[in-house]
């Protein structure tokens, strides 16, 4: 393994053995304090179509993997089926501890849970495609983050007709 | 994760974010977020515990009907591993909407 791999995966012990640690780097972070969008929610829960974006770097085996040697990270995105059987499923993602994940795929890409909400009749659907991304993104990445991958994500939810979205972190 | 947010909440898509460090989310705050204190890599918190998973869905849920605007980032008042998670509210869960 490349010496800044390993360096990137120790460090994702650390930080998830001390969350502080994460938290004294996020103030570092510059801040985008631009306007935040805001759609009321109408429909019911029950009645609604929900959809799945995970930052965590989930994808299928057969999907090419998140880029780890780029220090900058990786602002695509991967499309998966929610109903994606859990063999199917791989994290690529150097930046926390994910082998707990790894254990239960549910704490960064709840689609079973989901999928359980449905079957209780407490969600309506879920929305066949689910989006992944790696969230470590910064520098020149941000901006294709910013300006194409989300936004092309977002326009494919609501040619969709999808009601709403949940975004779980890695 | 709040950038996503955004573009997705522009669109017209009401969305709810779970949020595992305040700093980060503060940074680039989504519409609505639900802040855990669990660690990286856990936001529906520990591995094969699906009634801890489906309480934090709840909690999502509700903000998401509930947050009074843009930018909320919301504490979900769980303590990592000191909490009991008791079974899953369907009743009350498959009423969760508007004006709730």
């Amino acid at each position: 393994m490349a010496l800044n791999r390993l360096r990137n995966r120790l460090g994702a012990l650390v930080f998830t053995a001390f969350p502080s640690l994460a938290a004294r780097w996020a103030r570092r972070l510059e801040a985008d304090a631009g306007a935040v969008p805001w759609a009321p929610p109408l429909v019911a829960l029950a009645r609604s179509t929900l959809a799945l974006v995970t930052t965590g770097g989930v994808h299928l085996s057969t999907q090419p993997p998140f880029v780890m040697d780029d220090p900058d990270g990786d602002p695509t995105v991967r499309e998966l089926p929610v109903d994606a059987p859990r063999a199917a499923l791989t994290i690529t993602h150097d930046y926390y501890d994910h082998r707990d994940a790894d254990r239960d795929l549910n704490l960064v890409w709840p689609a079973e849970r989901l999928r359980e909400w449905v079957a209780e009749k407490a969600l309506g659907r879920l929305h066949a495609t689910g989006y992944a991304f790696m969230g470590h993104i910064d520098g020149p990445h941000l901006a294709t983050f910013a300006r194409s991958s989300a936004p092309q994500v977002a326009r494919r939810l609501r040619a969709a007709g999808v009601d709403y979205a949940l975004l779980v972190p890695a | 994760m709040g950038l996503a947010a955004r573009a997705i909440e522009a669109e017209g898509i009401p969305t709810v974010a779970l949020s595992i460090v305040r700093e980060i989310t503060e940074k680039t705050p989504p519409p609505r977020a639900l802040y855990l204190r669990f660690p990286f890599g856990h936001a529906l918190g520990e591995p094969g515990k699906p009634d801890q998973h489906h309480q934090v869905l709840a909690r999502a849920f509700a903000l998401l009907f509930a947050a009074p605007g843009p930018g909320t980032i919301a504490d979900a008042g769980l303590r990592w591993r000191r909490e009991e998670y008791g079974a899953p509210d369907w009743g009350q869960w498959r009423t969760l909407g508007p004006g709730r």
